[in-house]
């Protein structure tokens, strides 16, 4: 896959979710203006944010844009690489604007935000992709196991203020729940 | 030698069936085909275009099996969809720069080639003709259309010239204008 079709296809599918990313951000802020202090707050909101726009790549959804993806020249494990950039951009750009705006009311917890919730919202978000390719009661079980993910970092990070061990669940969390979501997506029947 | 073979080429999944079907397209030939439900013909031009797999039976596209190699089948096919594409006119560079990018073909070309089709396509409602031109600037050697407007015919007709052309059809009449 050319960098170019990554790009055009992460673009592509930021742009119709656009109203969806907006808001989230829009609430980011917002959360952070009422409750600037800790990092429960935005760990909580922006992996739900991660969550809900990873569901939006749901086949179906943006009918157009899978069937290109579908009829393009492109490996299964690509389109899953392009897909779920999506979801971690936009929930790390809503993490982001919260971090900011606790800097903004010189809230001292900015930098934490900055530290701690990227890596749980990756994993959230690489999680509920794999309900995207599912219906039913196993797309049930992907959102919860994404949830789980979420509290379980924040149990890491907040509750047992154990960063590093935070850092290392999420990132094996995200490299498996990447490598399955390629591989459903490569044996994915469109019919 | 066939661009298309489809030999006993069936789909069947919990929800679906389509086939058997056994054809034989040559590079610039032209198929109409008809089918009892707009599932089945849908079914069809998926198979037919690499996108989605024969559960029996064979299909080969540019002797390349959608089952294995379904990334050179869709160098070779270019699939149309039923359903009109949700744009205006103010979309349509960003719609081709999309397409090119997937299709890796030169940006300025692209938008080149999309221009002339967009002259070709005079007349046709924009939302039957985008998908086309997306499709036609990958330069396929095979066009797929699900369910096209008979209305369109000769302007599809036109524009395709000179590839292979399938198309799918849930009534007799439609195929006729496409056969």
């Amino acid at each position: 896959m050319t960098a170019r079709a990554f790009a055009g296809m992460m673009q592509a599918r930021l742009y119709v979710s656009r109203r969806l990313v907006a808001y989230s951000c829009g609430c980011a802020v917002l959360v952070a203006l009422v409750a600037p202090a800790g990092v429960t707050a935005p760990l909580f909101l922006c992996s739900l944010v991660g969550i809900v726009i990873a569901l939006d790549q749901t086949p179906g959804r943006h009918r157009h844009l899978d069937r290109c993806e579908q009829s393009a020249p492109l490996f299964g494990r690509e389109l899953a690489r392009a897909k779920a950039l999506v979801p971690c951009i936009a929930a790390l750009l809503a993490t982001v604007l919260f971090a900011c705006t606790q800097f903004s009311r010189g809230s001292p917890y900015g930098l934490n935000t900055l530290l701690v919730v990227p890596p749980a919202v990756v994993a959230c978000a690489l999680t509920a992709l794999s309900a995207t390719t599912r219906r039913g009661a196993t797309r049930a079980l992907y959102v919860l196991l994404a949830c789980a993910v979420m509290g379980a970092a924040y149990a890491l990070a907040v509750i047992a203020d154990t960063f590093l061990a935070e850092l290392a669940f999420c990132v094996l969390v995200a490299f498996f729940a990447l490598r399955q979501y390629g591989e459903t997506l490569a044996r994915f029947d469109p019919i | 030698m066939p661009l298309l073979r489809m030999r006993d080429a069936s789909f069947a999944n919990a929800t679906a069936r389509a086939g058997p079907l056994t054809l034989d397209l040559e590079p610039g030939g032209r198929v109409a085909l008809t089918f009892s439900s707009a599932q089945e013909a849908t079914i069809v031009a998926l198979m037919a275009a690499g996108i989605a797999k024969a559960t029996t039976g064979s299909v080969l596209i540019g002797d390349y099996d959608p089952r294995v190699q379904s990334v050179h089948c869709k160098r070779i096919a270019g699939f149309v969809p039923h359903e009109p594409l949700p744009l205006d006119e103010g979309d349509f560079p960003r719609y081709v720069a999309y397409r090119a990018a997937l299709w890796n073909v030169e940006a300025i070309a692209a938008q080149a080639d999309a221009r002339l089709l967009c002259e070709r396509l005079e007349g046709m409602h924009e939302a039957f003709a985008f998908p086309l031109i997306g499709a036609l600037i990958a330069m396929p050697r095979l066009i797929v259309l699900d369910r096209p407007q008979p209305a369109y015919a000769a302007q599809i007709l036109r524009a395709v010239e000179g590839c292979a052309l399938l198309s799918t059809h849930a009534q007799r009449s439609n195929a006729a204008a496409f056969a």
